[in-house]
Formats: structure tokens, sequence, C-alpha cells
């Protein structure tokens, strides 16, 4: 289990990080989502011992992990940037980072590397951008780390090399509990890969919890109302609506049609709307990107204040 | 068998529930066939195994599958489980509509006789 406490990132009076509270569970796998800047790579930098913080603990299986060999050694973190060790061959950054890794398997790397057909003695300084990125990806999951922290994580990979990745994830969360952690800008990836994720912004965490309930909790609904009789309006405002006892976080009306947005169970709103005499009523759960902007817009990171000069 | 929508807005887990059910409506998993293991459909939809684990537990809740310590999980029979309550409450939602556009209880009745 990784735990941050209050945690203060700062550099020099710049706070990227405020006082946060996180708990990433051992097993998941666990999605950092927020606009850029956020304090995301702050974050995972902390995890894996990089940064100290100014203010609170970060702690992996309940040992401070800054200056800590013991703690490191069950974390691999794949950094946003592939400029490292670029004058090593392939060979040569499998055997640097076995000096570190104590789990390491020649017998997985090989598998793996022989897989995509990496070439082993070459200088990485000639590889792609994809290849690189693939070289470190195929040394971590090699390292067979209790911990596995991807930044930006499948960016630049292929998509035969994501589904490589995601299944030797599967085996890995089965096999031996593995946690990952995954800062990415592609929430379709999250969607597919995460149980959990957490929302930054501004080195704040907006929430953090179960992608499921995540999902389940916001609607998007479609209706039309038909006053069934004379003693019945025409018409609802937003405080008429919200008066049912509905969680109204959008309303728009465009002639007869109804678009909210709502919180709250499925079931719930239906029949909180359903005296209303609905005769179209469709109640859709909000996709992972349309969460994002909605919570940013509440946030007042709101793209539509964005002008585009023309 | 088990083909998704992964960019759909309902959750994975619930798609891989309502998938299963609508598979053994059809007769496509009978009674006792044994279902894909965890490890073997995350796999291969490229999907988090603990999402998948979670609908094999919401079924074996629902009595729709049990689940065999060491082998794996099973069909259960259609009788003892919910999946007799999915298809009534489709029914029920149909026959809901019908009568709110004004066809009567009676030519409803009719048309089941005549099935």
């Amino acid at each position: 289990m990784i735990e941050l406490k209050g945690v203060t990132k700062q550099f020099d009076d710049y706070k990227v990080l405020d006082k946060i509270d996180l708990t990433i569970p051992k097993g998941t796998a666990f999605g950092l989502l927020g606009s850029n800047g956020a304090g995301k790579s702050t974050i995972l930098r902390l995890i894996s011992g990089i940064y100290s913080p100014e203010e609170g603990e970060v702690c992996t299986d309940g040992e401070k992990v800054y200056d800590n060999p013991a703690i490191k050694e069950k974390i691999f973190f794949i950094n946003d940037e592939t400029i490292q060790f670029t004058t090593f061959t392939l060979e040569e950054l499998k055997n640097y980072y076995k000096c570190f890794y104590p789990k390491f398997s020649e017998e997985l790397f090989e598998k793996l590397r022989s897989t995509i057909n990496l070439p082993l003695k070459k200088k990485m300084s000639t590889f792609s951008k994809g290849m690189k990125r693939q070289a470190i990806v195929i040394t971590a999951l090699a390292c067979q780390t209790d911990y596995l922290l991807l930044d930006e994580a499948f960016d630049g990979l292929d998509p035969t090399m994501r589904i490589i990745v995601k299944r030797m994830l599967v085996d890995a969360m089965i096999d031996r509990q593995l946690t990952t952690v995954i800062s990415s800008h592609n929430l379709k990836e999250i969607n597919e890969v995460c149980d959990r994720v957490a929302l930054l912004h501004q080195g704040n965490i907006v929430f953090s919890r179960e992608l499921d309930s995540v999902k389940g909790n916001i609607h998007k609904i479609q209706a039309v109302f038909r006053a069934a009789d004379a003693s019945m309006p025409q018409s609802y405002s937003k405080e008429e609506l919200s008066g049912t006892g509905i969680e109204l976080l959008h309303f728009e009306k465009n002639q007869s049609v109804y678009h909210l947005i709502a919180k709250g169970d499925v079931e719930d709103i239906r029949k909180k709307l359903e005296p209303k005499n609905p005769i179209v009523l469709d109640i859709l759960p909000l996709s992972l990107e349309e969460i994002f902007i909605y919570e940013m817009e509440a946030l007042g990171y709101d793209f539509n204040a964005i002008e585009i000069e023309k | 068998m088990f083909d998704l929508d992964l960019q759909s807005r309902t959750p994975i887990y619930e798609q891989l529930y309502k998938k299963t059910v609508e598979l053994i409506i059809k007769g496509v998993l009978k009674e006792n066939d044994q279902l894909p293991s965890v490890r073997s459909l995350a796999k291969e939809l490229g999907v988090n195994p603990n999402t998948v684990a979670k609908a094999y537990q919401e079924l074996e809740r629902n009595k729709i599958i049990y689940s065999v310590s060491g082998r794996g999980s099973f069909v259960a029979k259609v009788g003892d489980s919910s999946v007799k309550d999915y298809i009534l409450s489709d029914f029920d939602e149909k026959a809901q509509e019908a009568l709110k556009i004004g066809i009567s209880k009676d030519e409803l009745k009719e048309r089941i006789e005549g099935l």
C-alpha cells in the first residue's frame, strides 16, 4: 500500500502539492488524472523517492521511501522522458537495472525482448522514441517489482505493444499483486486499465475513488415532460426539478427537451422524475472524459471560456 | 464471445455482467458450462483483472454462476438464478410502454397466448 499523508511539495515558492492525502491500496491499478501542471508527475516522483516532501510523509508498505533502498527495490518508475541512458545498449541498460533489482528475471526479459524483436547490442541513441519506451518498459516488467509507476504510461507505444503491456500487467496483478500507478491524459486507456482513479487540480485532490463508482454516480439525462392534465405545469425550471430531490449539476432546456446532468443512482433519479410525467427519459452514465471536463469546469478550468482570436 | 465496447459509457464490469446474462439467455452458455478464468478474460479484453473479478462476484452473488474452488466459475441453473428476474424486468418495461401508448391488457394477454 502507498500512503501520502498531508504531503506538501514546493519548488522555491511555488507549491506544486498542497497538503494532499492519498491512499493507493495494494493490487490496484491506480490512475492519476489531472490538467497539465496539476502535480501528477510530482506525486509519482514522491512515491518513487526521487523527491522528499517539504511537509507530511510518503510511505510504501508502512515505511518512508526517501533514502530507503530496501523500499526502492520494490518500486520501478518509468519516467515520461526517454532521454536517459541513450549511450547505453539495451544489454547495458538491462545489466544496469539488474544491479538494483534483486528479483530481476533474465528469462522474462528475454521472452519480452524477443517478442518485440528489440536489438540487444545497438546503442539506444539509434532507437526511435517508441523503441526507447519499449526498452524501458520491458526492463521494468523484468524487474518484477511490487510497484510499477508509469508516467504518461502508454505514450509512444504502438497498439501491439500496448496490448502486450496490458497483458503483462494482468499476469503481474494476479500472480504477485502488482500495484500500478499510471498518470495519463489518455482517458480511454485509464478506463480500461484502472480500477481506481484520482483527479488532481492545482496541487489538490478533487476526488479519489473506485472507477466504477465514479462512472456510476454521475448521469446525463435527456428528458421530455408532458403535462398529464391541466393541473400540471407545461415546463419546469432548474429549481423545480431540483425540488424533486435530485442533485442537478447542469441544466439546459432546448425547446421541450431537457438536458440535465445529475449525481446519484439511476433508479433513484428515475423514481424522482417519474411524478413529472416524462414521456422521454434517457439516463446515461457519463464517460470518463465528460466527468473530467465537467469536474474541471466546476473548478473554474473551463474550456468554454477560452476564446481563440481569429 | 465476451466482446465489449470499451468506449462505452457503461462500466466494464456492468457490460460483462450483462453480456454473461445475455449469453445464458441465448443458450450460448448452458448450465454447468465453465466460464473463462479471470486471468484469460482480462488478458483477452486487455482490461483490469479486478474488474473481471468484480463482475464474476456480482454474478455469483445473484446465483447466475457458481464457483468451485480451484476449478473456476460455472453457469448455474437458470431457474435458481436471477436471469429470470432479468428477463421479467425487461418484459415489464416493454409491457409498461405498451400500456402507456394505449394497448390494452387484454390485447397483451392475447399476444402472449399466441406466442
